[in-house]
């Protein structure tokens, strides 16, 4: 204990004198969170429609009403084709051309067959050329169609189903790329952390003279991690803050469980780190590895852009080895939907047997790197 | 005894055998022996390059011993390094000192490191308070003049009261009068018993050893005394001495 307080100290002496390198680990999160939470927004607006209104009926209008008002479409109506075209073929050359996203069409008996209490059906093409925006535009169709079905009250017999998004009710991208965001630059920031520690002790040669003290291998390891335990909870209370101001996304949980849950995710990360750095000989090294091996997988395997269940079965097994998709789990559960504990005992204790695993590969390694020599 | 016999006892603390470090294909220490009596400072002498430092990394467990070995105080490095961690003091040329600290948290981190008691390492602090202001020992250490850093960093070295004191280039980039009081702190620790291998290309320090070791191309090209060798080759000067020795080498 003694020895690994003296490594303890020191590192916290030394990360406080450096306020250069320190300054960098605080604004690289905020800006990453910035630029990425602006940039990888998959909210649509104004989505370019046409509607072709065939049935020309009160109830008809009201539904390309429904569509207008909406900030989502900038709808556009079309009676009648260019030269000797349908409407429908002039729609199609529009979306060939990508002046609009989807055209509507309202057959002619939309309004007859509604008041009759029969199913009519609205045509709609969709640029499927972008199967993400494709899916959106979808989704936000049927929403709005729904609404609209919801509110003919004179309609009695129709089949009324009223969906209701729950904890993201008005599906707002945001809502989920940000506590994805979180996770990925928390993992990051811890690694950078502990990774670089090393490192710049290898640039040094310091580590040598550690490796001749009678301190223990998981002494210089425990000792390394331990000081940025501090540094990066604070790093992830900042970006957590930060993603609730700027992109207002709510907070529906209890905030000392997502703190525990956030520092236990942080270990992981440290611990992470140091295992990195024992493979890396310089901080230039260190830092490719270390982004590498932490944006990558948790970017694209954890669940933070592709759901899991979208992944082909190698690539799902390995997302279980990301760290990150637990962490994912465990935010987005807490933060939209107000979860508790008992929910999440699994992903914790996972993430902490990783934290174990990491930090006996890397005490293992050093000692290993001690004995054998270069 | 002479140096050829294979043996970790006797008046030896240290044998080196046949120590070889290859890096690929390059050898930068080329099967040397040497033996180190108890009490004794031997100078470890060579240009840059001509392997000190490889050859005191392989004694520290730092570089894996290509073939060949050594025994300190009865242990081998290749199998007891940690036995051997317990009696050595290293201090390196490249590295001793935190810079960002100052220098009584430095002395805290490596007593601390070394298992010291709060209390001892409360005495370390006030015995180096005696030779030292105050006000520089506060300093981070990037502040301190290299002649009293260099003076912190042997404290350091010597914190754990090792037995044997490896030290190499502990006098590269101070000047003459720094050196010169360096040697008499390193006579002060051979009047308390202990052993130490110092290296330097700075050949007129050579003369302060008790038996020094001309290393060049990562061989021992001449061992013994230094005003023996001198007188045996009839110059009156380490540094003819080594020219006269380095030129022999290279012309063989």
């Amino acid at each position: 204990m003694k020895r690994i307080k003296a490594v303890v100290l020191k590192e916290a002496f030394h990360i406080s004198r450096d306020p250069k390198s320190l300054a960098i680990l605080f604004l690289l999160p905020v800006v990453m969170i910035m630029v990425l939470g602006y940039s990888l927004s998959f909210d649509l607006d104004h989505i370019e429609t046409v509607v072709v209104d065939y049935s020309q009926s009160e109830l008809s209008r009201s539904l390309t009403q429904k569509f207008s008002h909406s900030h989502t479409y900038s709808v556009t109506q079309m009676v009648r084709g260019k030269q000797s075209q349908t409407p429908e073929e002039t729609a199609e050359e529009m979306l060939k051309s990508g002046e609009i996203k989807q055209f509507i069409v309202i057959p002619h008996d939309f309004s007859s067959r509604i008041k009759k209490g029969k199913t009519s059906h609205l045509g709609v093409v969709i640029d499927g050329s972008d199967s993400n925006i494709a899916n959106i535009i979808h989704q936000y169709n049927e929403m709005l169609t729904f609404d609209f079905m919801a509110e003919l009250k004179d309609i009695k017999d129709i089949l009324r189903i009223s969906t209701k998004l729950y904890f993201n009710p008005e599906n707002k991208s945001a809502f989920y790329i940000i506590p994805g965001l979180v996770a990925v630059i928390m993992i990051m920031i811890s690694a950078l952390l502990t990774s670089l520690s090393v490192a710049r002790e290898k640039e040094t040669r310091s580590i040598e003279l550690l490796f001749i003290s009678p301190l223990k291998s998981h002494e210089i390891v425990l000792g390394k991690t331990a000081p940025y335990i501090f540094i990066a909870l604070i790093e992830g209370a900042l970006i957590l803050a930060f993603a609730r101001v700027m992109f207002h996304i709510p907070f529906r949980g209890n905030l000392w469980i997502l703190l525990m849950f956030s520092l236990v995710y942080i270990v992981t990360g440290l611990s992470l780190g140091i295992t990195i750095s024992t493979v890396a000989s310089s901080q230039k090294v260190a830092m490719i590895a270390t982004l590498l091996v932490t944006l990558l997988p948790s970017i694209l395997l954890s669940g933070f852009i592709f759901p899991l269940d979208s992944l082909s079965p190698i690539l799902r097994a390995f997302s279980y080895i990301v760290p990150a998709t637990y962490f994912l789990e465990v935010i987005r559960g807490l933060i939209l939907k107000g979860a508790g504990l008992k929910h999440f005992a699994s992903q914790g204790l996972i993430l902490i047997g990783f934290s174990v695993l990491f930090l006996v590969i890397a005490s293992v390694k050093f000692s290993q790197q001690r004995k054998a020599g270069k | 005894m002479t140096d050829q016999d294979i043996c970790s006892v006797g008046p030896y603390l240290i044998t080196a055998r046949n120590l070889t470090k290859k890096f690929g294909d390059f050898t930068a220490v080329d099967k040397i022996s040497f033996n180190i009596k108890k009490g004794e400072i031997m100078g470890f002498l060579g240009p840059n390059g001509a392997g000190k430092t490889t050859t005191i990394k392989m004694m520290t467990g730092l570089f894996r011993i290509t073939s060949g070995d050594v025994w300190i105080k009865g242990f081998e490095v290749k199998k007891d390094i940690n036995q051997i961690k317990k009696f050595i003091g290293y201090m390196s040329q490249k590295f001793s000192l935190y810079p960002l600290l100052n220098a009584y948290e430095n002395i805290e981190f490596w007593g601390g490191v070394s298992g010291l008691s709060r209390k001892v390492i409360k005495e370390k602090k006030e015995l180096i308070s005696n030779e030292i202001p105050k006000e520089i020992l506060n300093q981070q250490v990037k502040d301190i003049p290299p002649g009293i850093k260099q003076r912190i960093a042997l404290f350091s070295c010597l914190i754990s009261d090792p037995e044997i004191i490896l030290l190499d280039e502990p006098t590269s980039g101070v000047d003459p009068e720094v050196r010169r009081n360096f040697w008499t702190k390193i006579y002060e620790l051979k009047k308390q018993g202990k052993t130490i291998l110092v290296t330097t290309h700075n050949l007129d320090e050579a003369e302060y050893a008790d038996r020094i070791l001309i290393i060049h191309q990562g061989q021992i090209i001449l061992k013994g005394e230094p005003s023996e060798l001198m007188k045996a080759r009839k110059t009156d000067s380490i540094e003819n001495l080594f020219k006269r020795v380095v030129t022999n080498h290279e012309a063989n």
